[in-house]
């Protein structure tokens, strides 16, 4: 009996032991198996009924995307995050490609036409598109159809810059994330998104940040002798941002 | 007595559990720095023959005081939706040592060139008459990593310009062979694959007196899709002379100089925000 005890005492320790020299081994591995497995930032398509999207996945901070720069050298740079993607739709007249690939960084051709790059201010429509929303703004009603706001105009409705304090159930197809000052912003057709409880708002636009592609329809101006565009109020100075043209928000 | 010898065996005991549990925690500590060693710590397994061809390629680039070439690169971009495509664009590649260096991007919606002439590194938007320029540092390999470090500017080719192609390839290959002769567009190459790990890489190496690369393929491993980025070789030329106005940046009539921003760091805004 003392035998058997003494036995199954060394069974228990040499189990023990083994288990405590292994687990270490093991989870070490599985530590690399699971930092090989995780995939690179992407967002998933959502079906248009919910209400909101998860926030974009966004890369590390820096630096130059590594795959777009092809170099051995910078292999240890980080890849680039990608934009808020969202199920193709059909819509009249409308032949763009939603489903693209935009990265400021990226420096190749890329067709990019989202259905809110057709803004033009002020031109008026018969009907709204297929799928619109209503809203109310600071007491005035808008209509609103992926990245575009609309407001009656007799017996036609016109496109109007994004109004700030829309609250809209998701974010424009194509929105890229930019966190400035602690925010994260969504930026899509011009405007600025914040996430809140229930969907997205659009907030004022945030000076100083970097965005990489001008608002559709921003009408090119002279300031300070200098390049600018203009959209709603805001203006957009061209910058090289990570080697590539970009556009910085700025008040004259 | 019976007591005495009960307690001295108590305490043999538990003297025995005491060293038990100090050589346990010896092995555990053991055990858990060589789970920490990861395999890229270890040493590179390379095929002496893909060490050398790669060696005689880097020697004859870095050795090189001028040379051109071009480049057709192709790029796999992933859609939204999951499919991959792939982009591409040319790149003209000037290069003289040991400190200039102009390169031409060129593909259907854009056009860009790179200037460095040893004192700065200019930027122009060829299809918005844009252009910037930023103070460097005097040689190339230090005006590389400005480039890519602060600016976030991928300068391209770059393996290719550095000091010393070979060490730098070097740098991070856990393992590498040499595949055999293949040709590249009609010329007889030695095929190489190395990995870094997470990244694989591969060249095509020209046979006889001129060793250059002819086409180089990086796959990256740990991303989504295993994008690739290819880049062929054509037309090096290593006899026509590179003079200076080849590097200096002349902006045209009506090109506009704007800003070029610092990489943008966590918590961190760019540097001429404001101005």
């Amino acid at each position: 009996m003392k035998f058997a005890n003494s036995i199954s005492c060394r069974k228990i320790g040499v189990g023990l032991a083994a288990l405590l020299v292994a687990w270490p081994l093991l989870y070490a591995q599985r530590q690399q198996q699971s930092e090989r497995a995780e995939p690179a930032p992407r967002s998933e398509p959502a079906p248009r009924s919910q209400p909101s999207r998860a926030p974009v996945q966004r890369s590390q901070p820096a630096v130059v995307n590594r795959t777009n720069h092809g170099s051995v050298r910078r292999v240890d740079t980080h890849v680039a995050e990608r934009p808020v993607q969202r199920p193709v739709e059909a819509r009249p007249g409308f032949n763009g490609n939603h489903d693209v690939y935009v990265h400021h960084d990226v420096d190749v051709d890329v067709r990019h036409d989202r259905f809110w790059h057709g803004f033009r201010y002020g031109a008026r429509f018969g009907i709204l598109p297929v799928g619109y929303i209503s809203l109310m703004v600071g007491g005035s009603p808008y209509y609103y159809d992926d990245g575009l706001y609309y407001q009656q105009a007799g017996d036609s409705y016109q496109e109007v810059y994004p109004p700030v304090g829309a609250d809209v159930p998701e974010l424009p197809d194509g929105a890229i994330a930019i966190d400035a000052g602690g925010q994260t912003y969504y930026y899509a057709g011009g405007a600025f998104y914040v996430q809140q409880d229930n969907g997205y708002n659009v907030a004022p636009p945030p000076i100083g940040v970097t965005v990489p592609e001008l608002p559709p329809g921003a009408v090119q101006v002279a300031v300070n002798g200098g390049v600018a565009y203009q959209f709603n109020g805001i203006y957009y100075r061209p910058v090289f941002a990570d080697g590539v043209t970009q556009y910085m928000t700025f008040m004259p | 007595m019976k007591k005495i010898s009960r307690t001295i065996h108590l305490a043999a005991q538990r003297l025995r559990l005491f060293f038990s549990a100090c050589a346990l925690a010896g092995l555990w500590t053991l055990s858990a720095r060589a789970a920490d060693v990861k395999p890229t710590d270890a040493k590179p397994v390379i095929d002496p023959s893909a060490d050398k061809v790669l060696k005689r390629m880097g020697d004859y680039l870095a050795q090189a005081p001028f040379f051109s070439v071009n480049a057709e690169v192709w790029q796999d971009i992933q859609l939204g939706s999951g499919q991959q495509i792939q982009a591409g664009r040319t790149i003209d590649l000037q290069v003289r040592r040991p400190d200039r260096f102009h390169a031409e991007v060129h593909s259907t919606r854009r056009n860009r060139g790179l200037f460095y002439d040893g004192k700065s590194i200019t930027l122009f938007n060829r299809v918005q008459n844009f252009y910037g320029s930023v103070p460097a540092p005097a040689t190339l390999d230090q005006a590389l990593d400005t480039a890519s470090e602060r600016f976030g500017i991928a300068m391209p080719l770059e393996d290719l310009v550095v000091s010393d192609p070979y060490q730098s390839a070097m740098q991070k290959i856990v393992s590498g062979r040499d595949i055999g002769p293949v040709t590249v567009l009609g010329i007889p190459c030695e095929h190489l694959a190395f990995s870094l790990g997470t990244v694989d890489w591969q060249i095509w190496i020209e046979d006889g007196a001129k060793p250059v690369p002819r086409k180089i393929v990086i796959t990256y491993k740990d991303e989504e899709g295993t994008p690739e980025y290819t880049a062929i070789f054509s037309n090096w030329d290593f006899q026509t002379k590179l003079p200076d106005f080849l590097f200096t940046f002349e902006p045209p009539a009506g090109a506009s100089k704007i800003d070029v921003a610092e990489i943008k760091t966590e918590n961190q805004t760019h540097k001429n925000e404001g101005k």
